[in-house]
């Protein structure tokens, strides 16, 4: 059986569907006999609810029912710490923007809309609290009094070596203050669903979720019903990106289906996606970095402050992350971390495409390109110097695990762009000449790594099945793979499959995956931390191992049967445990697994607007084995379109908690003509030895050097370096203008 | 209630709408072509777009009654029996959708594009495309797709 | 959002449909802005006339020396006419700048003139033109300047509840004359410009004779840079009277403090650049079009 299918481009398994307009997106759902749902939501970003009064409301023809806190059984809900009231009530406190104080059903949702606007509240405001640096601050208000005296929801420490010496040994030391936005996922399909009573009486939810299973918990919860009362089917998802790891409809929808015992839809507008739901954490960044002459890191010293807005969501583990990031893929002997979260009034933050290991990228790699430029150095000889290898100490004290990437992936893309080793030292290509006199040339590196699977401790696992059927011959005519992997649109759906029919020795046209509905598919873990090839794909090839030993018994033993089922619950632990922080020292084995990624950016600055357009990216990442690399492409083209954005375009605006940039009119996203002209993806392919077929990660890696790489390009062009997201054009003009 | 007649994907269609219904929801709602998106719905995004006459529009911002006598094509109004169009088979073949959100509506612009101009470049690629907003993909196997749909339409000698 | 939509078969139908219902109704065209403005309860108007299947309205015609744009003419339609792009590139430019392809196949060129927002790339460029607007209403038809049409931050002095315009007029580009359009904006495609500028300059041997600057949005309605186009008259149209042109506009227009479009002192400077490239571009293109 030669069927080799992992490392081929094949077709996306709803591919056809999607081209058609046929995949259905949970907007695209509707019930029989179905109502609609509108939120009322807060007018404040940190007030006391002192009234409220739904009578008009429900007063108006065609209105069922207008939901408060008071028809909540358990009125709290958390992916980590369950510090979020589902409805804000009389006496309680609102605290951000997308606090909810009722939810209206009606016949009709023009009926809900205009009930909506019929509920009355009356608020006393409270001081509102935006930045993060105020909110640390013994005096500041807080935001949640019964959470302690502090608005500080995390502080992390590393210690490694000794500092003070480390930066005695420094020829060159950098100091620098960054900072990095709010960014909104803007995936291009609204939260949207449907919530109803299925014929098994569990309260039924059809909404995109990233991480099915654990909604379900919240929700059962929150409904104070057992765990199989509940149930969440996943249909298309319409991009995620970490935005749907937080339920901000799916609860809703469940709510009204446990009250009203109807369906009931819900869908938000594009506005109340932006206002109303998580965002990127903000990052303050102090970094402080030492090196000697010769180019070698002798010390760090890191402060990240990141705002957490008003509930905790995964701010702890984002944190987490960043700090244990923060020196980027260097070996730094000496090391001073201090990694802070924190509540306010602004939007929730929470995961988003790196979890935390987006921001430090910004402030580690300028340093390193600024220090490259004080030691006159070339910035990929500066990093050849410090890349972290196989068995290199962490910055958290552990032994990097063997498949380290990063030297080949960043040697691959400065090659790819031109750049040249002599004789030792590498030499940065020649830009050729810029499209006007008023424009200036420049390239830029950065690189960046991240984890691949939950870390620190957690448990990582995915529970896969997969089901034979074959014929009298032995010959598997179909395979059935059931994983709770939330297909996101990255592929994870296809990319099982791939890895199953490559496992089973079948052609991939036999495969197909279960709809993610919970009462079928077994729990995967979220479809985040670039870990569904990693952990699920795992899990699914040992299922599909254990279904093939179990076929084998069959026809041996000819019991005659047809139909084999094989189940595998992979542990990320099996391979490799990871170990929380030690509270004093931070020292740690944090990750399971990781995944690596260089890009290079050719950019052309206007030096009298100050606009930046990106001419190409060199974009290479280490992804262990690529099992699609058509997929592999699409995952770098995205990656890129987001650190463009979050580089240059994308400026989500608050002012004193409230949201001033609501729509895709004032949220920029990068269109067609934003994206850099060229771009030139770089598979890198060094196997972890853990991963199925050599595979690591592949969504969040993509994404994190391009924001540093466009800085670079940008001050290599016009000599400023901007520390402070987005690069925008009157960012760059102005720190031009100081310059000269 | 006024009555929209309209030749939607080649079939003549007579729906009653609210005169301030927007086509976008009336495809959607009223005659249950889910493939037409909404996104922005504002004008922004272009996961709506349709064909009014042979020309994009974005449907969630188009008042219904507008396409009175006019001939809409949906991404429903593509290909044929089981058989995808040209620019529906390159994007498969491209691996160009992601979450396929945007998808109908960049298809439909992409027709658009090569029923006007057959042979664009891949700036009158991009330039036609620019309307229509992507998350996930960064548009390169987007554009890829299209440029694909060029040649195997150069090749059989026009469109379907 | 309304609850009437009609289709008047003449202007003179539109006219009367529009009295008749006494202020509540209001002429639509390609409702690009009009249907957000009715969601967002920004428009009020019960009833819509919409006035794109009027006959006699769809034209881009020339005659005697100028050209004539009909109320139904969309941007896409100015900005790929091959009589627009060669006797008023600088409108075909604007006019492509607009949105995206599918906003720019729907709105017209009228209606962003009667949306009276000083941003409008469409109506920078007519006032570059020093173009003339048809206004029908129940008393007859005039011709009035689309500069005076503009009476504040998207208020036009026609009003959509009683009169409409039918089409629009300026003077083709001759010999001698060229425009260019220029712009500024927070990205490259689908969004309003934080800064646009049409300039038109009519040169007679080696010197400048006649020259046109609109800025926006830089004042509650599109700014006309008259002591900077003076300025250019009867000089050489070399580099530095162009570079001191684009100062002087630069020093009279009052962009203000915007969250998002950016500071004041940002724009003020802009102003300067993108007039100097737009004046220089005309300049250069005139040259081309001589030496073709």
């Amino acid at each position: 059986m030669s069927n080799k299918v992992v490392g081929e481009s094949v077709p996306k398994i709803d591919a056809a569907t999607k081209v058609r307009g046929q995949r259905k997106f949970p907007q695209d759902f509707n019930m029989e006999g179905q109502l609609y749902a509108k939120v009322v939501w807060s007018e404040y970003p940190h007030a006391r609810v002192l009234k409220i009064d739904i009578s008009p409301a429900e007063a108006l023809p065609g209105v069922v029912a207008v939901l408060t806190s008071k028809d909540v059984p358990v009125n709290e809900y958390g992916i980590n710490i369950m510090d979020q009231p589902m409805l804000v009530g009389e006496g309680k406190k609102v605290r951000w923007l997308g606090d909810r104080i009722a939810i209206v059903i009606a016949e009709s949702e023009k009926i809900a809309q205009e009930a909506c606007q019929r509920v009355r509240v009356e608020y006393e405001p409270l001081p509102v609290v935006s930045d993060p640096r105020e909110a640390m601050k013994p005096d500041a208000p807080l935001i949640h009094e019964e959470r302690g005296d502090s608005n500080i929801l995390k502080h992390i420490k590393i210690r490694k070596g000794d500092i003070e010496k480390g930066f005695a040994k420094a020829d060159v030391v950098i100091e620098s203050y960054y900072f990095t936005p709010h960014v909104e996922h803007a995936y291009m399909q609204p939260e949207a669903g449907v919530g109803y009573i299925d014929e098994q009486g569990r309260v039924t939810v059809i909404a995109a979720a990233q991480w099915s299973h654990d909604d379900l918990h919240q929700i059962s919860h929150m409904l104070d019903l057992p765990l199989d009362g509940v149930r969440e089917i996943v249909p298309a998802i319409g991009g995620a990106f970490g935005g749907r790891e937080d339920m901000y409809i799916q609860h809703l929808l469940a709510l009204c289906a446990y009250c009203v015992r109807r369906p009931v839809k819900m869908v938000f507008d594009r506005e109340e996606s932006i206002r109303n739901t998580g965002k990127r954490h903000p990052y303050y960044m102090k970094y402080r970095t030492g090196a000697t002459r010769d180019g070698k890191l002798t010390a760090v010293e890191i402060e990240l402050i990141s705002d957490a807005g008003a509930y905790a969501s995964t701010s702890v583990a984002v944190l987490s992350n960043s700090a244990s990031f923060a020196a980027g893929p260097y070996i730094v002997p000496n090391a001073k971390v201090d990694a802070y979260t924190v509540y306010t009034n602004n939007a929730v933050t929470m995961a988003m495409r790196g979890f935390g290991s987006t921001q430090p990228p910004v402030a580690y790699e300028t340093q390193m390109n600024k220090l490259a430029e004080a030691l006159g150095m070339d910035p990929v000889e500066l990093r050849m110097k410090n890349l972290l290898e196989d068995g290199s100490i962490a910055l958290t004290g552990n032994p990097m695990p063997k498949g380290v990437g990063i030297k080949e992936t960043l040697r691959q893309a400065a090659l790819a762009s031109g750049w040249r080793e002599e004789g030792g030292h590498w030499i940065k290509p020649d830009l050729g000449t810029p499209s006007a006199p008023y424009r200036r040339r420049g390239i830029g590196v950065a690189c960046g790594y991240k984890n691949v699977g939950y870390s620190f401790g957690f448990d990582d696992k995915t529970g896969a099945v997969v089901e034979l059927a074959f014929d009298e011959s032995g010959e598997i005519v179909r395979a059935l793979v059931k994983v709770g992997a939330s297909e996101v649109g990255e592929g994870s759906h296809t990319a099982l499959a791939q890895i199953a029919a490559e496992a089973l020795g079948i052609d991939y046209a036999k495969v197909r995956v279960a709809l993610v509905d919970t009462s079928v598919v077994p729990d995967a873990g979220s479809s985040s931390a670039s870990r569904h090839v990693y952990i699920s794909g795992n899990a699914v090839m040992r299922a599909c191992q254990e279904a093939l030993h179990k076929r084998e018994a069959a026809l041996r033993d000819e019991t005659g049967e047809k139909h084999v089922v094989g189940k595998y619950e992979y542990h990320g632990r099996s391979v490799r445990p990871t170990t929380p922080y030690d509270p004093e020292t931070g020292m740690c084995d944090p990750h399971i697994s990781y995944g690596y990624a260089a890009q290079i950016a050719l950019v052309e600055v206007d030096v009298e607007t100050g606009e930046t357009e990106v001419l190409e990216v060199w974009a290479a990442q280490d992804v262990g084995k690529a099992i699609n690399p058509g997929m592999v492409k699409g995952q770098a083209g995205g990656g890129v379109h987001m650190g463009l954005g979050y580089a240059l375009t994308e400026e989500f605006i608050q002012k004193e908690g409230l949201v001033k940039t609501r729509r895709f009119s004032e949220y920029h996203i990068p269109t067609t003509a934003d994206m850099p002209h060229e771009l030139e993806t770089i598979i890198v392919e060094v196997p972890d030895p853990t991963g199925p077929f050599g595979a690591k990660g592949v969504g969040e890696m993509t994404t994190l050097p391009t924001a540093p790489a466009i800085l670079s390009a940008i001050h290599d062009a016009v000599g400023v370096w901007i520390d402070n997201l987005p690069a925008t054009a009157e960012k760059v003009w102005r720190a031009m203008q100081s310059k000269s | 209630m006024p009555t929209l007649k309209m030749i939607l994907n080649g079939q003549e269609v007579t729906i009653d709408v609210e005169p301030g219904d927007l086509l976008a929801n009336v495809l959607r709602d009223k005659l249950g072509l889910i493939g037409t998106k909404i996104s922005c719905g504002e004008g922004e995004c272009g996961a709506c777009t349709v064909l009014v006459d042979g020309r994009a529009v974005d449907s969630c911002i188009y008042p219904a009654l507008k396409a009175q006598g006019r001939e809409v094509i949906t991404i429903e109004g593509l290909g044929q029996d089981n058989r995808l169009d040209a620019i529906q088979q390159a994007f498969v073949d491209r691996t160009a959708p992601q979450c396929g959100y945007c998808i109908p509506g960049m298809v439909i612009s992409a027709k658009a594009l090569l029923d006007e101009n057959p042979h664009p470049t891949r700036k009158e690629i991009k330039e036609g495309i620019s309307g229509n907003l992507c998350r996930c993909t960064g548009y390169y196997q987007i554009i890829g797709a299209i440029e694909l749909a060029c040649e195997r339409l150069a090749e059989r000698g026009g469109p379907e | 959002m309304w609850d009437e939509y009609l289709f008047p078969a003449s202007v003179e139908e539109a006219l009367e449909m529009l009295e008749a219902h006494g202020g509540e109704a209001r002429i639509i065209a390609g409702g690009t802005d009009l249907v957000l403005q009715s969601q967002r309860g920004q428009c009020t108007a019960r009833v819509m006339i919409d006035i794109t299947r009027i006959p006699g309205l769809d034209h881009i015609e020339e005659r005697d020396g100028l050209i004539y744009i009909g109320a139904q003419v969309t941007h896409s339609q100015v900005a790929t006419s091959p009589l627009i792009r060669s006797r008023a590139g600088v409108l075909a430019e604007a006019c492509g700048s607009v949105g995206g392809p599918q906003i720019r196949n729907v709105g017209t060129l009228v209606g962003n003139v009667v949306n009276a927002l000083p941003a409008a790339d469409g109506a920078i460029a007519l006032f570059a033109l020093d173009a003339e607007a048809e206004v029908a209403e129940r008393a007859g038809r005039r011709w009035t300047p689309v500069a005076a049409l503009y009476a504040g931050v998207g208020l036009c002095t026609v009003d959509p509840c009683a009169a409409m315009i039918t089409q629009l007029r300026f003077r083709a580009l001759g010999e001698g004359e060229a425009g260019a359009f220029e712009r500024l904006a927070k990205r490259r495609a689908l969004v309003l410009p934080i800064l646009n500028t049409a300039a038109v300059v009519r040169l007679q041997g080696d010197k400048v004779e006649r020259a046109r600057i609109a800025i926006g949005p830089v004042a509650p309605t599109p700014f006309v840079a008259t002591e900077a186009a003076e300025a250019l008259v009867g000089q050489p149209p070399d580099e530095a009277f162009v570079a001191e042109a684009a100062k002087l506009a630069a020093q009279a227009a009052q962009p203000r403090d915007s969250l998002l479009r950016g500071s004041a002192e940002y724009r003020k400077a802009m102003v300067e650049v993108l007039v100097r490239r737009a004046l220089w571009r005309a300049v250069l293109q005139e040259g081309e079009d001589a030496n073709s």
